[in-house]
Formats: C-alpha cells, sequence, structure tokens
C-alpha cells in the first residue's frame, strides 16, 4: 500500500481525485488457524437444525464448538438448539436477516461474520462453528466469504425427485445430504435411487443418506466433518463456492453428456 | 461529474449489512404503526435521529481528515445521544459492516485504523465518516447519503413488515425531499461535538426497548 501511510489526505471538502487504492488484502488474518466455519443449509424443514443437534452431539466432546443460527424470525432455531442442551447456551448465537435469509449467507455475509468473529472472540479458540442457513430454496447456498464447507440437505420427504432437479447446492456442496431416510418407506421414495441421482449430478463429491435413527449413518457424518477439519487444518481443503444459479450443465461431471442436459 | 463513490454510499445494496435494520419501523409497527402513516414516521425521523446521525458523520469525517485522527470526541457525544442501549447497540452492529469495507478498501489509512482505537465499537456515522473519507467524499455528499440511507432503510424494510406497491415507496421518499434537505443541511452546520444536536425521540426509545425485548424480529432495530 504505497500512498497510504501518511496522512495527507486533503480536507474531504475539497473534492480530490480519488486517491485510494484498490486493497488485495483480505479480511482473513494469514496464518493462524482459525475455526473451520461449516455452513449447513437446504430447504425448509429439511432437517438442519437436527443436523447440527447431531454434530454438536458427536464432536463437542473432542472439538471446541459454536453455532450461528440465521431465521427468518430471528431465534427458532437458536431456541430449538439450545432446549436440545448439545452445547453451553452462549455458545448458539442467532442473527437477524431482515427477512433476506438468502442474502445474509450470499450477497451481504456481515452480519453472519460479525456473530462468527464475536464466537470466536468469547470462546476461542474454537475448532468449529456451525451456521445454519434460513431454510430457503434449492438456489441458496454459502458464499466462501462466510463458509469454508457446507453441506446441502434434502431429505425424502420433499420426494424422490429433488436430487434430480439439482441446483447449486445440490450439484456443488462439498456434502449433500439426503435426510430422513427413516421415513422413505411411509412416502414411497427409494433411497438408493435418490441417492444414485444425487451422485450422477454432482460429479464425484460425495452423498450421504442419513437418518438420526441410522447410527452408521450419524457416524458417517461425523467422519466426513473430521475429515474436513483435518483438510482446513493442513491446508488443503480450498473452499468452493457452488454459485447461486450454477446452471445443471456445469456440474463438474463427466457423467453427463449434452442429451440431457435440461437448463434454460 | 461527481463520480461514483457518493453514489455507493448511498447504494443498499452495499453490502454492509443495513438489510438487517429497520430504522425503528420494526418497533413502531409493533407499536400499532400503519401503512399510511409511514410518510408521517419518514418526516419524524428525517427531523430527530436522521439529523443527530448525518452530523455525527459529517464530525467523523472532519475528524478523518485531521493529521492526527481521533474519532473520540465524535464517539462520545453519539453515544451521549443516544441514550437507548439497544440502539447503541444497533448502531455499533451496523458500524461493523461499515468498518469491514472501509478496512477492505484501504486497511492502512489513518482514517481507517484509528476506528480500532475507538471503545466500545465505533458506531455507524464514525464509521460513515471514515468510508466517506476513504472514498473521497464531500460533506454535503456525506450528510445527504446519511439522511437517504434513513428513508431507503423505512421504506425497504416496510416491503417486509406492511407490504404494498413497492412503487408507493419511491413516491414516499420524494415526498420527503425538503425534510431530507433540511436535515442535510442542520448537519453540515454543527461544527463540534459538543454542539451535536440530541434529537432522539422519547418514543422511538421505548419502542426501541421494547424490541429489544422481543423474540420474533426481523430486523435488529
Ligand atoms: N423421521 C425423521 N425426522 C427427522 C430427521 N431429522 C429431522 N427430522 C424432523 O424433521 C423436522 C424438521 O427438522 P429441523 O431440524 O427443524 O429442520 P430444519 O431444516 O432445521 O428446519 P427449518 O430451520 O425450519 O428450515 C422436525 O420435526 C425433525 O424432528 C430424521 O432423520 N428422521
Ligand atoms: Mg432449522
Amino acid at each position: 500500500m504505497p500512498d497510504q501511510q501518511q496522512p495527507t489526505q486533503q480536507p474531504p471538502t475539497q473534492q480530490q481525485p480519488n486517491q485510494q487504492q484498490p486493497g488485495d488484502h483480505h479480511d482473513r488474518p494469514t496464518g493462524t488457524p482459525r475455526a473451520l466455519r461449516l455452513g449447513v443449509a437446504g430447504p425448509v424443514g429439511t432437517g438442519k437444525s437436527s443436523i447440527l443437534a447431531t454434530l454438536c452431539r458427536e464432536l463437542a466432546g473432542e472439538l471446541a464448538m459454536a453455532v450461528v443460527t440465521n431465521d427468518i424470525y430471528t431465534d427458532e432455531d437458536a431456541r430449538f438448539l439450545r432446549s436440545a442442551g448439545v452445547l453451553p447456551t452462549e455458545r448458539i448465537r442467532a442473527v437477524e436477516t431482515g427477512a433476506c435469509p438468502h442474502t445474509a449467507i450470499r450477497d451481504d455475509v456481515s452480519a453472519n461474520l460479525d456473530a462468527v468473529e464475536d464466537l470466536e472472540e468469547a470462546y476461542g479458540p474454537l475448532d468449529l462453528v456451525l451456521v445454519e442457513s434460513g431454510g430457503d430454496n434449492l438456489t441458496a447456498t454459502f458464499s466462501p466469504a462466510l463458509a469454508d464447507a457446507q453441506l446441502f440437505c434434502i431429505d425424502v420427504a420433499g420426494g424422490g425427485d429433488v436430487a434430480r432437479k439439482g441446483g447449486p447446492g445440490i450439484t456443488g456442496a462439498d456434502l449433500l445430504i439426503v435426510n430422513k431416510t427413516d421415513l422413505a418407506p411411509y412416502v414411497e421414495v427409494d433411497v438408493a435411487a435418490m441417492v444414485a441421482d444425487a451422485r450422477s449430478a454432482r460429479g464425484g463429491l460425495p452423498v450421504l443418506a442419513l437418518s438420526r435413527k441410522d447410527p452408521g449413518s450419524v457416524a458417517e457424518l461425523a467422519d466426513w466433518v473430521r475429515s474436513v477439519l483435518a483438510r482446513h487444518r493442513d491446508g488443503t481443503h480450498i473452499p468452493s463456492d457452488p454459485g447461486p444459479m450454477a446452471p445443471h450443465s456445469h456440474a463438474p461431471s463427466h457423467a453427463h453428456s449434452h442429451a440431457h442436459s435440461h437448463d434454460s | 461529474m461527481p463520480g461514483l463513490a457518493p453514489l455507493l454510499l448511498g447504494d443498499g445494496r452495499l453490502p454492509v449489512g443495513a438489510y438487517t435494520y429497520s430504522a425503528g419501523l420494526e418497533p413502531a409497527v409493533a407499536a400499532g404503526l400503519t401503512r399510511d402513516r409511514i410518510p408521517a414516521l419518514l418526516r419524524a425521523r428525517l427531523r430527530t435521529a436522521a439529523v443527530t446521525e448525518a452530523a455525527a458523520a459529517v464530525l467523523a469525517l472532519r475528524a478523518a481528515g485531521q493529521d492526527l485522527v481521533d474519532y473520540g470526541p465524535v464517539q462520545r457525544a453519539l453515544a451521549a445521544r443516544t441514550p437507548a442501549a439497544p440502539l447503541r447497540e444497533a448502531s455499533a452492529a451496523l458500524g461493523r459492516g461499515v468498518h469491514r469495507l472501509a478496512r477492505r478498501l484501504a486497511p492502512d489509512r489513518p482514517a481507517v485504523t484509528a476506528l480500532s482505537a475507538v471503545r466500545p465499537r465505533p458506531l455507524r456515522p464514525v464509521t460513515l465518516g471514515a468510508l466517506g473519507a476513504v472514498l473521497n467524499v464531500s460533506e454535503e455528499d456525506l450528510a445527504h447519503a446519511v439522511v437517504y440511507d434513513e428513508l431507503q432503510t423505512i421504506t425497504s424494510a416496510a416491503l417486509k413488515l406492511l407490504p404494498g406497491d413497492p412503487l408507493d415507496t419511491v413516491a414516499w421518499v420524494l415526498a420527503a425531499e425538503p425534510d431530507a434537505t433540511a436535515a442535510a443541511h442542520e448537519a453540515l452546520a454543527v461544527r463540534t461535538p459538543a454542539e451535536l444536536p440530541a434529537r432522539t425521540a422519547p418514543l422511538t426509545e421505548e419502542w426501541a426497548l421494547q424490541h429489544a425485548r422481543r423474540e420474533r424480529r426481523l430486523f435488529l432495530a
């Protein structure tokens, strides 16, 4: 920053040509290990808060954790999580989203960054901060300015076709969860087919069929988080952005031919 | 040609977290304000909170232009004129977003580094003064931007809280122009932190205090 040390700025009333240099600094302190920020997105009611509760239950014994929730109304999710008793209540913060939950995790992440930074300052060093998005539609994903990694959660109750519909969360999130598999028989969904659809849309990115009633799947989820955390720590995890509206055909997939890309 | 900076400053899409704020509208609606009273609320805000905020921002911009940047006096003067704690907290929260942007644009500029010395966190008008210095805007542009932002904050929150035709909100803003201009002029006339007008309205404070205790909220304040 060559010309920004000296306090020689003219009185601001005199209109000067703009002297400022575009900053190339990143906000994040470099070199300091900070918590992995893991976003959890997905449509309303698919089980995001339950996944947060599960992760706290599985991991809070070994990791220093905190949670930020985004909701249509401020603190419904936070209250649910506090009452679940899986984490000290003061480590669960809710942010106001001005009825713009989508904006809060992508276009303008200020409020969420503040909450994450506050938690790190108050209880840090932390290993893992979970951020739940407000339940939104299939296009709502986290900006890498907020989340280092993200999982996207759909459920069998939303119907077997959801995975095939695609959208940036389904095709590009670091992990796609097909949740509530225990309900599959009641809603006549073929879990294996739904997972296969999801896999073919994701070009090799992982898919996990989850139910809180299936301990094996819960263990897999916890292991996935541990592995991302390990990669975050050794610097091999590179945050990627699923984008707000990645067209289906842009999925990093070899399995896809033009024959059935159905964008536009 | 004034350039882009004054426009940026007044742009509601600036990613500084402003969409979490309703400038008192949500608390007012909870207290019974109806849609037809929004123009009156706009006028009331322009005669009260907006004058104090714009004047504080201009004072901060002037402080930012000194050899030794010290925001302490304007921060203290503004805090003293913002007696309701939830309003100070909301202002500090919004200030963080503006501070983050200023840091991103000019991390080493004294106008920006001096913000980190302010305790507790700098209030929004103080950070806007710093950002104004970074963007090199005039006092007039800054005062107008703060006043305009007050109007836009309320009218865009109205689309969530008292929804109706969005085009109405533009007409409301334009109708408030004489009061907005008067507010900006009044703010520009303030020379020292000691002269900062204390314009908080009792109802604004009462509603803000009630809002802070409410659980189901969309907006900070
Ligand atoms: N059967 C079954 N139900 C589940 C499972 N996970 C969550 N649920 C239920 O699904 C409903 C919604 O769960 P939440 O965790 O609140 O979902 P959410 O995505 O956080 O919801 P919003 O925040 O409102 O978008 C609740 O009734 C949960 O008990 C599961 O694995 N199996
Ligand atoms: Mg939830």
